[in-house]
């Protein structure tokens, strides 16, 4: 059935442009003469130019990708392994681990913050990357779970059964068939974590140590003496990154596409 | 089938269960335990805690005071939830009716925002908002008003950003679940000769429930303790309990009485969901993305 | 296939620790670790002292004295070299044994300071610290915008004030104005004062249209409120960008507030915390700092060369005779008595 109206797209359009409004202000603040975001006072480059003579930006830059891909691998590893185990091992205190597992995203971040404060000092661990990670991994381990679980749920096992019965050992059967099956829902979810850890301020703040700072809680320090368009200069460099990341991506996975689909062609 | 084989498998798949369990009763049980026995213990008079059990703490958040922010959480949460799924319910169903092109240049186009610090955009807002801000300026410019129209710090600024920054989440989650709709069944439901509307309700509606439920509560909960945007955009006016929370540790040291708080939210928050699977009978939440 | 998974989960713990260590390797030598809250020093100044002695700084930030404290009690009192906070911290920092007394004999210029800011409560015998800046909180207005005479805390109840007046997010300094204006004092232990207090900033709360802490200053000089209650440094920032803005000290009484600089008791290098703290006592570098700082400066030996320009803000107003008194730290339940009014009057100026 055709669209008759294009009621839809005019919708989707206006909401999606109403989403972007906030990121546009905030790129259009970047070229602002003026140190005070209130006041335009004329186009301007030069916070561009201090933003690459800031070092402390750049390491903060650096620890938050440590960061980010150490607490989504982490996560990946943990929840897919959880998640394919959790089809074949049924235990009865499965669920009520997963529960506990998806807690960090439903409770509220400052208190999670917190109460990681107290137990690691309680633990006496110390305070730097490694209690960053941790923490982090915590509330990163729920999105790869749950989306991983969901693929397997509406997968068919009877790739897996058979393998199995042709003789293929358990890590095998993971490896060969499980694996590839679920990897778009693996991957998803440790981009989500990927990008809920790059961005996470709140629980941050109190697990870092001396000599740890990452971006976002550069720009949390920042919103504290005053937001310069230096900020704003970033944010914009990082989201021009992103959509050369998206778009190499996209590439990519069409040129992969094209690729397997012309080996499929020969093979038949 | 050769039980023989079987046999050994669960040996050798506890140790793809043993990360979860162990990461999980390490670092999030014992410390949620810990949240919890720290909320019956007393605060120290100038900084810490005191090893003395008291129920002082669960008896202060029934002071009308604190109690009032419990209410005004939860009046805030509905009110913003009320208007995600507004805005995102039909955009996650439009969505959804998009060719497969679309729909993936959607979703890459609602994942960009994410990866621009959450803080800055909502600074985004602040500029906008601000008094002869950005907003202030247009409407000017058009000749709508004359006068600024003071949008910062008010409560209409704190729902639009508690509304910006949950719609998405209401989207992927109707979107995952409209994305499996049959479209042929309302086809079938408009063929039988019911409306729009009544196909809408009896098919449409009722096959995407789940995906809108878990949108409910995956803006529903974090409504309740998102203290920022109160403080970036309502200028502290609007007190929710993550705001109380959060004063009871930074500046009243009463770490006790925060934890208590937090006990409760969790307990409500907990209740939201038990409904939820209630409801739906669905054991995880759909399409969390 | 699985070797790459284990490989993966060994490179990731490894990787952790390995980040996690680095952070020690770094300490060892010439660093100096410093905690405090973020721009309290020009670039120049930190920069100028590496050159001097050859010390690298870290820089590290906290956003409240309460994370400060946090962190530095689960270091026990190690990590850092040089923590910079608020005076009532100060003295429960002591309290618990996580500062280390100054040796005098590397602080030649320990003199330069200003005897004013000495002998304060959170340290009587001035063995532990050196303040670093003083501020009030003062009320700023801006005339054009304000059709009454500002004196004092009751003005700001003016009903022409309505939605319009920010203050800082400070339960203590906000209801200690509504002590001053019952004529009490900030840091009276009776509660129902502290209630009596409450009811008073009721009347004021139809008048707020801001509550925060950070950049008050840029509302007052864009437009969006008319007058507010604020910090020294916001004071100096605020007069510097719109120079017709009128500064009150309000008749009530003032409370005044000092930063100070201690060594925590396990520093792992007090040598250089020494050197920095020596460093900043020099007049020049003093008042290279306190114009950038914006806060009263400390150190008596660099009013002189304070410029002009910032002169009247950072030195304590001359003929200033009003009742001044610093916030301490009060009982328990008088705290519990103050965020409880305080949040019933945040909740009042959200009606």
């Amino acid at each position: 059935m055709k669209n008759r109206t294009k009621l839809p797209n005019i919708y989707l359009g206006i909401v999606t442009a109403i989403m972007y409004l906030p990121i546009l202000i905030v790129i259009i603040y970047s070229f602002n003469e003026s140190r005070i975001s209130s006041v335009w006072e004329g186009f301007s480059f030069k916070w561009y130019a201090d933003l690459f003579r800031d070092k402390s930006i750049l390491d903060a830059l650096i620890n938050s990708i440590i960061l980010a891909s150490l607490s989504s691998l982490s996560a990946g590893v943990i929840g897919t392994l959880a998640a394919v185990g959790m089809t074949k091992v049924k235990l009865r205190t499965n669920s009520t681990v997963e529960y506990i597992a998806t807690l960090p995203i439903i409770i509220p971040e400052i208190i999670l913050g917190i109460i990681f404060l107290l137990y690691f000092s309680l633990l006496g661990l110390r305070f730097g990357m490694t209690t960053l990670i941790i923490a982090h991994t915590t509330f990163c381990v729920p999105y790869v779970l749950i989306l991983v679980k969901a693929r397997l749920a509406g997968m068919d096992k009877s790739f897996v059964e058979a393998a199995r019965d042709l003789g293929a050992s358990g890590p095998r059967a993971f490896f060969d068939i499980t694996l590839p099956l679920i990897l778009p829902a693996v991957a998803s979810g440790m981009l989500l974590s990927f990008a809920m850890s790059f961005d996470d301020v709140v629980i941050s703040v109190f697990v870092t140590g001396v000599n740890v700072n990452t971006l976002p809680l550069k720009i949390y320090t920042s919103l504290k003496t005053g937001v310069t368009p230096k900020i704003n200069a970033l944010c914009t460099l990082m989201f021009i990154a992103t959509i050369i990341l998206i778009m190499l991506s996209a590439y990519l996975g069409k040129l992969n596409r094209i690729n397997t689909t012309d080996s499929k062609e020969e093979t038949l | 089938m050769k039980k023989k084989k079987r046999k050994n498998r669960p040996g050798l798949s506890i140790f793809s269960i043993l990360p979860l369990y162990l990461f999980t009763i390490v670092f999030v049980a014992f410390p949620l335990i810990y949240l919890f026995v720290l909320s019956f213990l007393t605060r120290a008079e100038t900084w810490g805690v005191v090893n003395q059990l008291t129920l002082k703490n669960y008896l202060g958040i029934l002071d009308p005071i604190y109690l009032n922010t419990f209410i005004e959480s939860f009046k805030l949460a509905i009110l913003t939830t009320g208007l995600v799924i507004l805005v995102g319910y039909p955009y996650g169903y439009f969505m959804a009716k998009l060719n497969s092109d679309w729909r993936r240049r959607m979703m890459l186009l609602l994942m960009i925002p994410f990866w621009i610090s959450s803080l800055m955009r909502l600074f985004g807002w602040v500029t906008m908002f601000r008094a002869n801000g950005v907003l202030d300026k247009f409407l000017m410019m058009l000749g709508i008003i004359d006068e600024p129209l003071k949008l910062l710090y008010t409560y209409p600024a704190v729902v639009v950003g508690m509304v910006y920054a949950l719609t998405p989440f209401m989207i992927f989650s109707v979107y995952s679940s409209a994305e499996k709709l049959d479209w042929s069944m309302v086809e079938a439901a408009r063929d039988l000769g019911a409306t729009r509307w009544k196909a809408f309700v009896t098919v449409t509606l009722k096959l995407t429930l789940p995906g809108l439920l878990s949108g409910v509560v995956l803006t529903f909960i974090p409504s309740m303790g998102l203290f920022y945007i109160a403080e970036l955009l309502g200028g502290n006016k609007v007190v929710l309990v993550g705001n109380v929370i959060q004063e009871q540790l930074m500046k009243s040291h009463n770490w006790p009485f925060a934890a208590a708080l937090s006990v409760v939210l969790m307990a409500l928050t907990s209740f939201v969901i038990f409904l939820y699977r209630k409801i739906t009978k669905v054991k995880d939440l759909e399409g969390l993305v | 296939m699985k070797k790459i998974m284990t490989l993966l989960l060994v490179l990731t713990l490894a990787l952790g620790l390995f980040a996690g260590c680095e952070s020690d390797k770094k300490s060892e030598g010439g660093t100096l670790n410093l905690f405090t809250w973020e721009g309290m020093f020009p670039q120049e100044v930190l920069d100028g002292f590496t050159a001097d002695t050859g010390i690298t700084i870290s820089y590290n930030n906290f956003d409240y004295d309460e994370t400060m404290l946090a962190k530095l009690q689960a270091a026990e009192g190690g990590d850092y070299d040089l923590v910079i906070a608020d005076d009532y911290i100060i003295e429960t920092v002591i309290d618990e044994g996580l500062a280390q007394k100054l040796d005098m004999s590397k602080l030649s210029n320990f003199k330069n300071i200003n005897p004013i800011y000495q002998g304060q409560f959170y340290d009587p015998s001035d063995e532990y610290t050196v303040p670093y800046g003083a501020g009030i909180q003062t009320i700023v207005y801006d005339p054009s915008l304000v059709d009454i005479e500002i004196k004092g805390y009751a003005d700001l109840m003016d009903p022409s004030l309505k939605d319009s007046v920010g203050i800082i997010s400070n339960y203590r300094v906000i209801n200690g104005l509504a002590l001053k204006i019952m004529g009490e004092s900030y840091n009276t232990e009776d509660i129902s004062k502290i209630e009596a207090a409450g009811e008073i900033l009721l009347d004021l709360a139809p008048n707020i249209r801001l509550i925060k802490d950070d950049n008050l200053q840029d509302d007052l000089v864009s437009g969006e409120i008319s007058a507010a209650v604020m910090y020294t440094s916001q004071v100096t920032l605020a007069k510097l960008a719109n120079p017709d803005l009128k500064i009150v000290y309000p008749e009530e009484g003032i409370g005044f507030g000092i930063m100070a600089g201690f060594i925590p008791s396990k520093a792992p290098n007090p040598d250089a915390a020494h050197a920095f703290l020596n460093y900043i006592l020099q007049p020049e570098i003093a008042a290279q700092c306190f114009e950038w700082l914006g806060y009263y400066s400390t150190t008596e030996a660099a009013d002189s060369l304070i410029n002009d320009e910032f002169k009247e803000f950072l030195t304590l107003p001359e003929n200033l005779n009003l009742d001044s008194e610093m916030i301490q730290l009060v009982s328990s339940d008088a705290e519990e008595a103050h965020s409880k009014v305080w949040t019933a009057f945040k909740a009042a100026t959200g009606k």
